[in-house]
């Protein structure tokens, strides 16, 4: 059954005979030395997330760099100048954002 | 540490195989007793409680649909919310139901296919539930990851695989036990000798059947807790929010029904079996179909959007990759789950012979190498400190 | 076929094979031990044991009222490299159930309706969602609610981190600056 629950399952599936456990979304980005940064999206079962919408969005919510996971499940953009977060939105419920200030510069 | 008169190989491994269960024994034994049992836990409940039971009313009531069992609960009882429904592998078998009601609580229906009365409802001690819980993971709690009951139960897998290896070594032309005699009347010792033998070598296959499946159950759950995924198979996305429509007077958006859900996955998906729907779970979330394939160990699935009616994503046997052929056929072919009752019933019988095994091993071990290490033991207490203490130990192979 | 085996027998051997079977006894009472836990537990998924721990109840939010409580009253679980999580459980009002879309939970504000948070899936008798805890979280924070009606309205409101989850604050407490 453990097909079935590969969309965003979550823990009272473990009511199902054979335990499925839950797989939740994540994403991490760091700055490259270029000043560019690399966002890497994907789910805690290992799961990669190509395709999966990540924008990048300024305090002021004016959309900066829209985007999309390339085949590896990534997407690298140059760092925007002042305060903003990056939203890892595989629909609605199940997102990830990661503020500018947890972004290490090298 | 062994000093053999003669160097054997053969001895050295009959020691290692009378070992390999022997701490653990009683452990081992109840793996195996309630493993059988769980292979037909869904067969015993069916025979103990007439509500699991699919009674036709009349000779040619038609089963009903999906879309039909849901309305009928509606209609029994309009609160009720109705999160799946399945139909069990086997027509002898009501549809089962998981709703919520009113006051919180989630309990797993009976309906009855062809009428779609609710019949009764998974009872507080859920007898499959319990005995799959303790073959599978010794009931300890799933608190975060794998249980460590799971693991403690999967490495099984690992000394029974080296039980049957050694086994076969040390019989010697194993071949030939197909069809000896088991002696009676010779004692007690060599009656269980000749049955645990004889046992063995009809059993060859479904222990390593068994122990390979159940080292894969290992293999699984050190995967997960490492976070890695050998499937193929992508997340489905949920609904974008702009696919879900806005209602003026602030009512649900009009979904599909389940059965048109199932005709247009038929559609995109020729010979698509649906035994299980999972409905909606948020109102971005697809109508989840499910259900066996042409290849008996593997499911197939497809989640159809309910608003633009298109199917979203497939998994379907053509999608699975070489291992995946491999790994997802390790569940079914340890539960025996995948050929209906006649199956069943083989893996059930070969699991009662395996926990003969388990108990005639036992016997064989406690009349021989126990009464023969007590002796020894009893000898080393006596003799002097400075000398070298020495167990005897019979080996008969 | 019988022939005699000899093994030295140090006094580390002598204890194993006189303890080896007591080996047996702890194995059986593992599950004999944990089967109160199963049957509670059990009880607990089927929603029998109520909403969960620390029940939050009649959350107004905008028009709607909600029930919040925690899965159980213990810390945030790890999962791996997506960080921590809370289970929390929620109950609509009968009377909005037809009205509302979805329900989302987040740690302080939501920026946007995008932004809301992880959404509360299943029954609305008893829905549930894994809401992920930063571990920078500041003990007094705010989990926050949101509400999107099927008429495309929003409403929010806000409880206590420390109400909703006494445990989970604790554990911010001790967790204090180590990430």
């Amino acid at each position: 059954m453990k097909h079935l629950m590969r969309t965003f399952a979550l823990p009272t599936l473990l009511l199902a005979a054979a335990p499925a456990m839950a797989h939740n979304p994540m994403c991490e980005c760091e700055e490259l030395a270029s000043g560019q940064v690399k966002c890497t999206g994907g789910f805690s079962d290992g799961s990669g997330a190509p395709g999966v919408t990540l924008d990048v969005i300024g305090y002021d919510e004016q959309v900066l760099v829209g985007g999309k996971l390339g085949e590896d499940s990534t997407l690298t953009f140059k760092r925007p100048d002042g305060e903003f977060y990056v939203l890892f939105d595989a629909g609605p419920g199940h997102v990830v954002e990661v503020d500018y200030a947890d972004i290490p510069q090298p | 540490m062994a000093k053999t008169p003669k160097k054997s190989k053969s001895r050295l491994w009959f020691l290692v195989h009378s070992w390999l269960a022997l701490p653990i024994w009683f452990f081992v034994l109840i793996v195996c007793f309630t493993g059988m049992l769980a292979v037909v836990s869904q067969e015993i409940v069916w025979l103990a409680d007439p509500a699991v039971r699919a009674n036709k009313p009349d000779g040619d009531a038609q089963r009903m649909t999906f879309q039909q069992v849901l309305d009928a609960l509606h209609e029994a009882k309009p609160d009720m919310i109705v999160g799946g429904l399945s139909q069990p592998d086997g027509s002898h078998f009501a549809v089962k139901a998981n709703v919520t009601l009113p006051d919180g609580t989630s309990p797993t229906l009976y309906v009855n296919p062809y009428t779609g009365a609710i019949q009764g409802k998974t009872p507080d001690f859920n007898f499959e539930a319990f005995t799959r819980a303790l073959h599978g993971w010794w009931l300890v709690p799933f608190t975060n990851g794998y249980s460590w009951g799971w693991y403690l139960v999967s490495i099984l897998g690992l000394p029974m695989l080296a039980s049957l290896v050694t086994g076969l070594v040390v019989y010697k032309k194993f071949w030939k036990g197909f069809f000896k005699p088991v002696r009676t009347g010779h004692g007690s010792r060599i009656f269980w000798g000749d049955l645990h033998r004889l046992a063995g070598v009809w059993s060859i296959w479904f222990i390593a059947v068994i122990s390979i499946t159940g080292t894969w159950f290992l293999i699984q759950a050190i995967l997960f807790d490492n976070h890695i995924t050998l499937s193929s198979e992508k997340v489905v996305p949920v609904i974008a929010r702009e696919q879900v429509p806005q209602t003026q007077d602030g009512s649900p958006a009009p979904r599909i029904d389940l059965d048109e859900a199932v005709r247009l996955a038929g559609l995109a998906i020729p010979g698509l079996e649906v035994s299980f729907v999972s409905l909606p779970s948020t109102a971005y979330s697809h109508i989840n179909l499910s259900g066996p394939g042409w290849y008996p160990l593997m499911h197939q699935s497809a989640a159809v959007n309910p608003y633009t009616r298109t199917i979203d994503s497939q998994f379907l046997i053509s999608d699975r990759s070489a291992l995946e052929f491999v790994t997802e056929s390790m569940r079914p072919l340890h539960t025996g789950d995948f050929g209906g009752l006649p199956i069943k019933l083989v893996w059930f019988f070969f699991g009662l012979v395996l926990t003969l095994m388990v108990f005639s091993g036992l016997l064989i071990w406690t009349k021989r190498t126990a009464q023969a290490t007590a002796a020894a033991l009893k000898r080393g207490e006596r003799a002097p400190r400075n000398l070298p203490r020495e167990t005897t130990v019979e080996v008969h192979s | 076929m019988s022939r005699a085996q000899t093994l030295t027998a140090s006094p580390l051997k002598q204890a194993w094979l006189k303890w080896r079977f007591h080996l047996n006894i702890l194995l059986i009472l593992i599950p004999l031990g944990f089967m109160p836990k199963y049957f509670a537990d059990a009880k607990l998924f089927r929603g029998e044991a109520g909403l969960g721990a620390n029940i939050v109840r009649d959350i107004q939010v905008g028009p709607y009222s909600l029930d919040l409580a925690e899965m159980r009253d213990q810390e945030p679980q790890a999962d791996g490299p997506a960080g921590f999580f809370k289970v929390f459980n929620a109950a609509l009002c009968k009377a909005c159930i037809q009205d509302v879309k979805a329900t989302y939970l987040r740690i302080g504000k939501p920026r946007s309706l995008r932004a809301a948070g992880t959404i509360f899936f299943g029954a609305p008798y008893n829905m549930s969602t894994s809401l992920p805890i930063p571990p920078r979280t500041s003990p007094d924070a705010q989990i926050w609610i949101t509400v999107e009606g099927w008429d495309g309205s929003m409403h929010q409101a806000s409880v206590p981190l420390a109400q909703a989850s006494p445990a989970t604050v604790a554990w911010l407490k001790k967790q204090g600056g180590k990430k």
